[in-house]
């Protein structure tokens, strides 16, 4: 339980009147918003602390308290025995709940589940003070929080679960298949904690897909392009070609041109969301032209060129 | 967009305790979208975190409308730079 110098988090001094402390409550609030600082958790941290010191030091009862027992703070021992020999008779009268001896604080409001105020606090207006505070002031819901996932292509073709973290909390999560590079998802409820009995904020993630294959991606539909043999363009043959999930066998039309498409159906991504769907594979030939051909290569070449080809 | 993601505006000033009016100056200065729908106006459900970030600032700090427009577009500007800054960090661990 530290000491916290209610006058000096508002730079005040003792003497400070009720307007002084509303100016600097609210001169400082401005600075420490949450809303004014996305994703700052000092500045969050840091406006909990301006919060509680108003909600002390603006009310002439707890004010009175704190300059008693605050002022003092090296005494805090037997304030402590006091403390506790009073819990063990029922508690301090007052503002002053203490914690019952198992040691759990007394609460007076259900739904309050942050930690808003500080122990400090806590121990010097215990559990009722708390809820108090609660009530009196606004209801935040908390920060919501901004993460990038960078996954590989490779690793959204099927539906994964991954660990990240955020603010050093992990959060287990599964990623459908086929999500898109630069797509945001919202996690509700798993941003930071509300402010005074406010709900959650939520976590937005956005996806950054690395493309770590030879195939081009563009939302289901994949491309690719294989080579052909000048034979097998005017023959036409049957070719293996590399598709997502394995090598299949693709018959050439006799003919095939050069830079000519093919689809594959069903064999691209699979659809966001849609289990067991998928996008379509297209394959662009190239027709390879041969080098350094053989003197019988050659001669055969030449007979088909007399043929007009 | 479905229908079922729009509220009322009417009913979000009931359940906020806010006057239409500052709703309707959100509205007007590009704070907020309200979409009309047979002369009802609706807010869209993703537009509400935006809007109940407004109304606590105007609450809680006093601030005009003018400076609410003026936050708005900061903080869009702060939210744009801090994913493009965790972007970056993320490329940069993957040389690290």
């Amino acid at each position: 339980m530290d000491f916290i110098d209610y006058y000096k988090l508002l730079e005040l001094d003792k003497s400070a009147t009720k307007s002084d402390i509303k100016k600097a409550y609210r001169r400082l609030a401005r600075k420490y918003h949450p809303d004014l600082n996305p994703n700052d958790k000092e500045a969050q941290a840091r406006f909990q602390q301006i919060n509680e010191a108003h909600e002390v030091l603006s009310d002439p009862e707890k004010r009175k308290k704190y300059d008693e027992y605050g002022k003092d703070w090296k005494h805090a021992d037997q304030f402590e025995e006091a403390r506790k020999q009073q819990a063990a008779s029922g508690g301090f009268g007052g503002g002053f709940g203490g914690r019952a001896q198992s040691g759990q604080s007394y609460s007076y409001s259900g739904n309050f589940e942050d930690d808003t105020f500080s122990d400090f606090f806590e121990q010097m207006f215990g559990g009722r003070a708390r809820a108090e505070g609660a009530h009196r002031g606004g209801r935040f819901k908390g920060q919501d929080f901004n993460a990038e996932l960078q996954l590989r292509l490779s690793e959204i073709y099927e539906s994964r679960k991954h660990t990240i973290t955020v603010n050093g909390k992990n959060i287990r999560l599964t990623i459908p298949a086929g999500v898109e590079n630069g797509q945001t998802i919202k996690i509700k409820g798993h941003g930071g904690a509300g402010v005074q009995g406010g709900p959650n904020g939520d976590l937005y993630i956005t996806f950054n897909i690395l493309n770590d294959t030879s195939f081009r991606r563009e939302k289901e539909h994949l491309y690719s392009t294989e080579e052909i043999s000048l034979s097998t363009a005017a023959l036409g043959g049957e070719i293996q070609v590399r598709t997502f999930d394995g090598e299949v066998k693709l018959k050439v039309k006799p003919g095939t041109q050069n830079d000519s498409r093919v689809k594959l159906k069903g064999k691209g991504f699979p659809k966001y969301k849609k289990e067991n769907q998928f996008g379509d594979l297209y394959i662009n030939y190239k027709v390879k032209v041969p080098e350094n051909l053989t003197d019988r290569q050659k001669e055969l070449f030449q007979e088909l060129k007399k043929t007009g080809i | 967009m479905k229908n079922e993601d729009l509220i009322p505006a009417e009913e979000i000033c009931m359940h906020y305790e806010v006057e239409r009016q500052f709703v309707s100056s959100l509205y007007e200065s590009g704070i907020i979208e309200i979409i009309t729908i047979q002369e009802t106006e609706y807010i869209h459900c993703d537009h509400l975190a935006n809007l109940e970030r407004m109304m606590r600032l105007h609450q809680d700090l006093d601030i005009s409308l003018e400076g609410l427009e003026a936050i708005n577009h900061l903080l869009e500007k702060i939210g744009e730079l801090q994913k493009e800054n965790m972007g970056l960090k993320n490329r940069l661990n993957l040389y690290e």
